[in-house]
């Protein structure tokens, strides 16, 4: 592990030559355990049926012992009987056949497998640890798995898609993900399509038979592709590994951890007080910290963390003008911001003059925060606002808070819809046309605090204008404060970037 | 490369079925890697308490010494701030007579003056390998857990994130009258202690606790080390 003197030893890096290109961009997929109809819709009809909804460009070979048809393809009785050789295999045969499946698809060419298949090591029971050691003996022989017990590879580009996730998005984008959990990642996937956020690849490996975290962070950390690594992590398979490669990510790209199960006592019997104190909270939080990675609390924060990494400009904003309207958004923010280490400084006499001019009076404040004091100033004072503050040389990002929902009272006083009334798409043209000349990045916070069944016109409203903003580029929050501590996360990265 | 004398100590340790060092022992393992420790002196008999008098001084502490005395305080087998011969020689027979014939000796040592106290410390942690604790001392430790950890080998940087991480970094400036901490001795103590826990796969547990800062020179004053 360790040289004489203590100097972490240069370490081979003697992961097996592996085809990655073969595994995310396959151009011909075998799906092993596709059933021809009748019985209810198994996964390996799912995962197919989902690929081909994803619009799928390549060769798919379904694959049954009892043949027939599904969705027009022929379906092979066998992976010997595909007339080609393949690039990735996608498995859901039961457990006890996957050895051999895993096998025939090797001896097709195949680059890597999806195991989507379960009753493996996670039973518990020797039978299915005897079944995942076949596995890996297999994989030994050279062909990549991702699984078993996982939901497999999402990839937009190829069109890949995770279990369930017919309709995931085609978009490319730069964010990378790894999980265990298929689960969490088919729900991140789902967020992430209305947050904006897009990925180069997503892998949920489940058991992680082959393929795992420290190996496809390595992958990652190269892959040019890849802009921002995300990760949930339940547990791990050598410290030692996963602690250097997310240390030699962390220092080319974001990395964000989120990891779950953490305990705040050390579990085992202990006689010292250092080792009482060092429960997997601790020791993880300061494992994260030393590679200089990135740790989210949950799953929205992980979300939102990526959302800020993936769309701001790769740097740290310490200064930050607040726009929005009423008093309390203005005290909220400054507390926010004292907290995350966030400066929101007083502009110019001669900025807040110039700013006041589009300012309803009274009851507005030109000062920063801004209090434009009625949610109803419209998109072209707005505008002028934000390039007005902008001109301040402190600051780094501006952060705007409309309160869209206040339109419904309008547009009922005006009996018309409140997507009609609302002017989401100028508002969201105007905080463009800021960034695009002042080259600032705005945030917006859109915040709906009318969630009740008799407003679901203002639900679908915030919905439309969220989507308006993600497709001009502009970063959308729920809240003030996920925005502000996202944007802290973003500035620990950046600002204590390790040379 | 393992310190030799560290060595020696640890492997008679362990050839006796020991779980734990003395007090002792365990400051000459933190003293054979360079980490600062109180002046002191194992007194058997008499003759080693005229000689531990005589090299030690005034103010002096004396201990009970044993590897398998644990809460030396619970069972009264301190006794601090001893100022003259007579007192040193009382409580010399009663920690011997307290120890009630467990093998050791009286740990002599300076009194340390200093009202901060660090802790420093090494937990094998199941996954990572052996990590360094930083943090505040004495009662505080179990009080306000106000800790940071780093992983084995440290580096400088390392060491200097550990202690700006604790909430209470500010006691390490000047204070109230108190000169700073002596940063870069701390930075070499917290990397020294990583190192015996890479040295030794057998040093499963380290407490260095208090660490007192004397003037700027933080000194351990007490150590416990524990063994596979």
């Amino acid at each position: 592990m360790f040289d004489r003197a203590g100097n972490t030893k240069i370490h081979k890096r003697n992961y097996p030559a592996t085809d990655y290109e073969r595994l995310f961009y396959p151009r011909k997929v075998a799906i092993l355990g596709v059933s021809s109809g009748e019985n209810s819709i198994g996964f390996g009809a799912g995962i197919l049926k989902s690929i081909l909804a994803m619009g799928f460009e390549g060769k798919i070979f379904p694959v049954n012992p009892k043949g027939g048809q599904i969705a027009g393809l022929n379906i092979y009785k066998s992976v010997e009987d595909i007339p080609e050789d393949i690039d990735f295999a996608i498995v859901s045969v039961a457990a006890r056949f996957v050895p051999e499946a895993l096998e025939a698809c090797r001896k097709k060419g195949a680059a890597g497998a999806e195991i989507l298949s379960s009753g493996f090591s996670e039973l518990g029971t020797p039978e299915g640890q005897a079944l995942e050691k076949q596995i890996q003996e297999v994989a030994a022989k050279g062909i990549r798995v991702v699984g078993p017990n996982c939901f497999g590879i999402y990839c937009p580009r190829s069109a890949l898609t995770l279990l369930p996730g017919p309709d995931l998005s085609r978009e490319s984008g730069p964010v990378g993900f790894l999980a265990q959990s298929g689960g969490m990642s088919i729900d991140f996937a789902h967020a992430a399509k209305w947050m904006g956020v897009r990925f180069s690849k997503m892998v949920s490996f489940g058991n992680g038979a082959d393929l795992r975290e420290a190996e496809l962070l390595h992958h990652l950390a190269g892959d040019p592709e890849t802009k921002v690594i995300t990760m949930y992590i339940e547990g791990i398979k050598d410290g030692e590994a996963f602690f250097r490669e997310m240390k030699a990510a962390a220092s080319q790209k974001p990395v964000i951890i989120y990891k779950g199960g953490l305990s705040r006592a050390g579990a085992r019997a202990v006689a010292s007080h250092t080792a009482s104190m060092g429960g997997s909270r601790v020791i993880w939080q300061s494992m994260i910290r030393q590679a200089g990675a990135i740790q989210v609390a949950d799953s929205e924060e992980m979300a939102q963390v990526t959302m800020a990494f993936s769309m701001l400009p790769q740097k740290s904003f310490r200064n930050i003008t607040v726009i929005g309207g009423g008093g309390a958004i203005g005290v909220t923010a400054c507390d926010l911001a004292e907290t995350h280490g966030i400066e929101i400084p007083s502009l110019s006499a001669e900025l807040q003059e110039r700013i006041g001019n589009h300012l309803p009076k009274p009851g507005s404040s030109a000062t920063n925060p801004i209090d434009v004091a009625n949610p109803f100033v419209g998109p072209q004072p707005l505008r002028e606002i934000l390039l007005a503050a902008a001109e301040d040389p402190r600051i780094d990002l501006q952060m705007i808070v409309s309160l869209l929902f206040h339109y419904q009272g309008l547009a009922q006083a005006m009996n018309l819809s409140v997507n009609t009334v609302t002017p989401f798409r100028e508002l969201a043209q105007a905080v463009r046309d800021v960034v695009d000349r002042t080259g600032k990045p705005v945030i917006a916070v859109l915040p709906n605090v009318k969630r009740g069944l008799e407003s679901m016109d203002v639900t679908e409203m915030m919905a439309m204008a969220r989507q308006e903003y993600v497709n001009c580029g502009i970063p959308v929050f729920d809240e003030m404060h996920d925005a502000i501590r996202a944007v802290a996360r973003v500035n620990t990265y950046y600002g204590g970037r390790k040379k | 490369m393992k310190n030799d004398k560290a060595n020696r100590i640890i492997e008679k340790a362990l050839k006796q079925g020991r779980k734990t060092l003395s007090e002792y022992e365990a400051k000459q393992v933190l003293s054979a890697y360079g980490i600062p420790i109180t002046k002191e002196v194992l007194a058997k008999d008499k003759a080693g308490l005229e000689s531990g008098l005589k090299k030690i001084g005034f103010p002096l502490v004396m201990k009970g010494c044993s590897a398998d005395i644990a809460h030396k305080t619970e069972k009264g087998l301190i006794h601090v701030d001893i100022r003259t011969a007579a007192e040193a020689k009382k409580a010399f027979r009663e920690i011997l007579a307290g120890m009630e014939g467990y093998e050791g000796g009286v740990l002599m040592q300076e009194m340390i003056k200093g009202r901060r106290e660090l802790v420093m410390g090494l937990t094998r942690d199941p996954q990572f390998g052996p990590c360094v604790m930083f943090g505040l001392g004495g009662i505080f430790t179990e009080i306000l857990h106000d800790v940071s950890f780093r992983r084995a080998p440290l580096e400088i940087r390392d060491t200097k994130e550990m202690m700006q991480e604790i909430k209470g970094h500010k006691i390490l400036d000047a204070v109230r009258g108190m000169e700073a901490a002596d940063q870069k001795l701390l930075s070499e103590m917290l990397i020294s202690v990583g190192r015996i826990g890479l040295d030794f796969d057998s040093v499963m547990e380290i407490d260095l606790n208090p660490v007192i800062l004397s003037g700027s020179k933080p000194v351990v004053v007490d150590a416990l080390i524990v063994l596979k």
